[in-house]
């Protein structure tokens, strides 16, 4: 276990480095730096709900989706500042969340995670269909207004780099409020087993709808910021089935139910994918297929993710005399 | 003395197995009442029953005056009502004291509250030695305490204990019994569903005998052991009771 001034360090070094690589990196790097902040700020938002519940979410997209087009709606018809959007989109995400959930909850496991797909799918055929109200299959460009801080866009890669560093850094920071209070507990422990936690007092639909609604609310905020970086919203992207297992993948690579996992797995997902992209993306189709072969030995090698290594191997070499394994949660 | 628990005409079938069949009983405050009974004679059932973890077809039970059925497991445990399960479910991943705090932030949310409330419940149990452990790698026997202290720590007024002594050797067995009398020293109400003879006739006042569902008898210890149709149904002729710390009976 690291002690609490080590760590205060890391994080000091942590913070240093992220604010100074836009500064030294050049635009298709930043590019990348900001996709892998993103996923890792949903892979945080899902990892609430799929990692300290073991709820296993494959509906996100539905989240990031109408955080998308809230904003973007708002932006469009009603002139409304994205940075108002964003917040806008969030609540909207998190109210349908309680529906969702509703319906959802009643069942578990599996069919959990397949009511989640059809949630985010019916969602996609509703802004399909529906040309009226979000110009359906087409989707739209956001107007340009160059540079325009107040309205979310700016000229460089840069601000978008920290909005996205703050997002990431605010949900590193509700996780962590979350792990160490009553909610944490009750989390891990429906994730471990729901009829033990119910018999010990803990309200075990309560509490999943309420992770579930903060979850949605964060997902959401990435939507609207997603829209902004790239100034275009449809519905295949917006609700695309690859925000949901990316959310879902990340955390798993990373270590689900841990403060940093999704974070650990974006960074090495988004490196590897980058890196088989520049080497074998010639050959047309090699790189995605050795991508799902190193998903797969991870998730059979190491299904507790790679954090799991990491600690278990750091806490052989630095505590070797106390035989405890260090697990992000939970001990008093 | 005034009675913490009256289950009145309670049934419960699957499919076209009748688990529990019209069972009535009551538990008076402060009283230790087991629950024995052959594999498969409902004991189980009523303890899902009474939690909440399974809804009866028919009957009615309350604790404290108010009515049990229909509420959520979690409501009962916020009532007083605090179970194990008789194959234990720790939660694996927490440590020992991070699972007994699960159960103490019932009544209060401060992580500090929590954490004092929760050693003290581990302490009663015996497992402070043990308290950064993680619940999946402790002995059965450690599993058993843990869940034990995990009741506690909701600070139940009645605890219902599922065979909390199976597969335990003889010693474990007397240090199981001491724990159990030393709850009830603290005014405790004990149901406990039992397989071990000489620990229910240790610790119980009030025996309840079940068979295929239905109660065949019920009353003091030695009025049940002395039952033919219990004898019969449940200890088997060459039953000769032995009290505890004393020999090998069973």
């Amino acid at each position: 276990m690291m002690r609490p001034r080590a760590s205060v360090l890391w994080l000091g070094v942590l913070v240093a480095v992220a604010a100074v690589l836009p500064l030294v990196s050049g635009a298709f790097a930043i590019d990348i730096f900001i996709r892998v902040l993103l996923f890792a700020f949903i892979g945080v938002a899902w990892n609430l709900m799929g990692g300290y519940a073991k709820q296993l979410s494959l509906g996100h997209a539905a989240y990031f989706g109408l955080g998308a087009y809230t904003s973007t709606l708002l932006e469009i018809n009603h002139g409304v500042s994205p940075w108002i959007g964003m917040f806008a989109g969030g609540l909207v995400a998190a109210l349908a969340s309680l529906p969702i959930g509703a319906l959802c909850f009643r069942l578990r496991g599996p069919y959990f995670a397949i009511a989640t797909i059809a949630t985010a799918q019916v969602l996609m055929l509703l802004f399909l269909k529906f040309r009226d109200f979000a110009w359906g299959a087409e989707g739209t460009t956001l107007p340009n207004l160059g540079d325009a801080p107040l309205m979310m866009q700016f000229d460089g890669k840069a601000p978008y780099y920290y909005i996205a560093l703050a997002l990431l850094a605010s949900g590193l920071g509700i996780t962590r409020l979350i792990e160490r209070s009553w909610m944490g507990y009750y989390l891990v422990a429906v994730g471990e087993d729901e009829d033990a936690a119910e018999a010990v007092g803990v309200n075990a639909t309560r509490i999943k709808r309420h992770v579930y609604l903060i979850s949605a609310f964060l997902t959401g905020l990435a939507g609207t910021f997603y829209v902004q970086y790239i100034y275009f919203i449809d519905p295949n992207t917006a609700f695309s089935f690859n925000v949901s297992v990316e959310a879902a993948l990340v955390s798993i690579v990373g270590g689900i139910g841990t403060l940093w996992g999704p974070v650990l797995g974006t960074v090495l997902l988004e490196a590897t994918s980058a890196m088989l992209q520049s080497w074998l993306g010639s050959l047309g189709g090699v790189q995605l297929t050795l991508y799902s072969l190193i998903l797969i030995a991870v998730i059979l090698w190491r299904p507790a993710g790679l954090l799991g290594v990491l600690t278990e191997a750091w806490d052989r070499i630095v505590h070797a005399r106390a035989a405890r394994v260090r697990e992000v949660p939970l001990d008093g | 003395m005034a009675e913490a628990l009256v289950v009145h005409n309670l049934s419960k079938r699957f499919g076209g197995l009748r688990a529990v069949q019209g069972l009535s009983f009551s538990v008076d405050e402060g009283e230790t009442v087991a629950l024995i009974g052959p594999n498969g004679a409902g004991k189980t059932t009523s303890f899902n029953l009474i939690t909440g973890h399974h809804r009866p077809d028919a009957g009615s039970i309350t604790a404290f005056g108010r009515e049990l059925v229909g509420l959520r497991p979690h409501d009962i445990c916020a009532h007083g009502l605090a179970r194990t399960f008789q194959v234990a479910r720790p939660f694996g991943r927490m440590t020992v004291l991070a699972n007994v705090m699960t159960g103490a932030f019932l009544r209060n949310k401060k992580m500090d509250v929590a954490r004092t409330r929760a050693r003290e419940a581990i302490d009663q149990v015996g497992l402070s030695a043990k308290e950064h452990v993680p619940a999946r790698d402790l002995t059965t026997i450690d599993q058993r305490r843990l869940e034990m202290a995990r009741a506690l720590a909701t600070e139940p007024r009645v605890l219902l204990l599922d065979e909390v002594m199976a597969g335990l050797n003889p010693a474990e067995i007397d240090q199981a019994v001491a724990l159990v009398g030393k709850l009830s020293k603290l005014g405790l109400t004990i149901v406990i569903v039992e397989h071990v003879m000489r620990a229910i006739m240790a610790v119980a006042r009030h025996i309840v005998v079940l068979d295929h569902g239905q109660k065949i008898a019920e009353g003091d210890p030695d009025t049940v052991v002395a039952n033919e149709e219990v004898v019969r149904a449940y200890l088997g002729t060459g039953y000769v009771h032995a009290p505890v710390g004393g020999g090998s009976a069973c």
